[in-house]
């Protein structure tokens, strides 16, 4: 059933509103529906599954608190409950410094795969979103090295000197393609193109 | 450092700020702007809604039951699951004496209804509502030819004016359907649809209710002071 994996974003504002005036169901129906991405995120970018609870933990509470504040008009739910569990899971990573592992590989190999060459290995499979899938097409069209770095950056929040230091390439050079990328993405996503 | 008159330097801070390439010294500056900036809080939500994706780009996965249980504690949302989820929470025990107690009413009246006494309506179905002690509350039956389903309040505790009871089928998946508001005393008829027979119901119950019967289409508002099953005696 993919409805239930890609929730509806209409669903999941109905269900935010809810919870902001402490439905505590709706609530519950929230976090069914969006804590297997979220923790496959927050799993990710900390690579234990202990902290990832953790990350996916504090973010729900906050989420549960900020509900009154979530401004639908500025980002979708999904991104909006991303943030959130992102800078928890950063914020526990910063704390427990040295024992995350960086991931060079940052991506699933099947997604790595299916960015790489959409048509032959369709992402729609992989029960995305429409933004990721929007989003999966516009890397396909960058240089693998190029993307690397950006997941790089993104997963593991390092800087442009720690990806330079990781990928063994000058730092001019990381800030050059992640200027460039993000450009490129910005253009991408604009004209919607599609795989 | 003044950036407003600058689209394209705000675009880019906006950007490596989200993707978290933005650090320090600067990070802090671009929070400060942007708390007295919509344009760029605007700006910035646009990057987030580009680049937030990217986390479905890791396979998902499944938290563990304890978290979400921590998440209720830490809340003190004890019953936080479905209101009409009650069979979460309840205990062995309850399930037993609800069994055993229907069971026997079932026995009792199965001669007592079909009995010449009565001018044969054909009774099908049999429910018994206990409430939380076990106690019978309500009991149902249903004459599935005639599409009848006659309510009596055996034992219930008193409504307030502006409340109504409300009975349900709870569907093994999916929101509660409703059979209708119990409004008056004594006994009461209702219609007995497929909403109320099919192979998915897991359960009747019945709520509390404003007056007129739950708000939400999905389901009940308030709280479930009866339930039990059907039992099919043919």
């Amino acid at each position: 059933m993919p409805d239930s994996l890609t929730p509806d974003p209409e669903q999941l504002r109905a269900w935010l509103s809810a919870a902001a005036q402490r439905d505590a169901t709706a609530f519950r129906a929230l976090y069914d529906a969006t804590s297997p991405k979220l923790f496959g995120f927050a799993l990710r970018i900390l690579g234990k599954r202990e902290l990832a609870e953790e990350a996916l933990q504090d973010g729900y509470i906050a989420i549960w608190n900020g509900a009154g504040s979530y401004q639908s008009h500025l980002a979708a739910p999904m991104t909006w409950m991303t943030t959130i569990v992102r800078n928890k899971a950063l914020d526990l990573l910063r704390r427990h410094g040295g024992e995350a592992e960086i991931d060079g590989r940052v991506f699933d190999s099947e997604i790595m795969d299916a960015l790489q060459d959409p048509r032959a290995n369709p992402i729609d499979a992989l029960l995305v979103s429409r933004d990721a899938k929007a989003l999966a097409y516009c890397m396909s069209t960058l240089e693998g090295l190029h993307r690397q770095v950006v997941g790089l950056a993104f997963f593991h929040d390092l800087s442009h000197s720690e990806v330079a230091q990781q990928m063994a390439i000058p730092i001019g050079t990381v800030k050059t393609w992640i200027r460039r990328s993000l450009e490129r993405l910005k253009t991408c996503l604009a004209k919607g193109e599609r795989a | 450092m003044n950036i407003r008159d600058n689209p394209a330097l705000c675009d880019k801070l906006a950007a490596e700020y989200v993707l978290g390439t933005l650090k320090g010294g600067a990070r802090r500056r671009f929070e400060t702007l942007l708390r007295g900036d919509a344009a760029l809080r605007r700006t910035t939500a646009e990057w987030q809604d580009r680049l937030m994706p990217m986390a479905e780009f890791s396979a998902s996965a499944q938290p563990r039951r304890q978290v979400w249980k921590a998440i209720e504690r830490r809340l003190g949302l004890a019953r936080g699951h479905a209101a009409w989820q009650f069979w979460r929470s309840e205990s062995l025990a309850f399930w037993r004496s609800l069994s055993l107690a229907s069971i026997a009413l079932a026995l009792v009246l199965v001669g007592v209804i079909n009995s010449p006494l009565f001018d044969r309506p054909q009774v099908d179905y049999l429910a018994t509502l206990l409430d939380d002690k076990a106690r019978t509350a309500l009991l149902l039956t249903g004459d599935s030819r005639r599409q009848v389903l006659t309510v009596r309040l055996v034992d219930s505790a008193p409504v307030p004016s502006d409340k109504a009871l409300q009975l349900w089928a709870v569907p093994k998946a999916g929101a509660p359907r409703s059979l209708g508001v119990l409004s008056g005393e004594g006994v009461i008829e209702l219609a007995l649809t497929d909403a109320a027979l099919g192979d998915d119901v897991a359960m009747l119950a019945v709520s509390l209710e404003p007056r007129g019967g739950s708000p939400s289409p999905d389901g009940p508002t308030g709280p479930i002071l009866y339930k039990g099953n059907w039992v099919r005696m043919m």
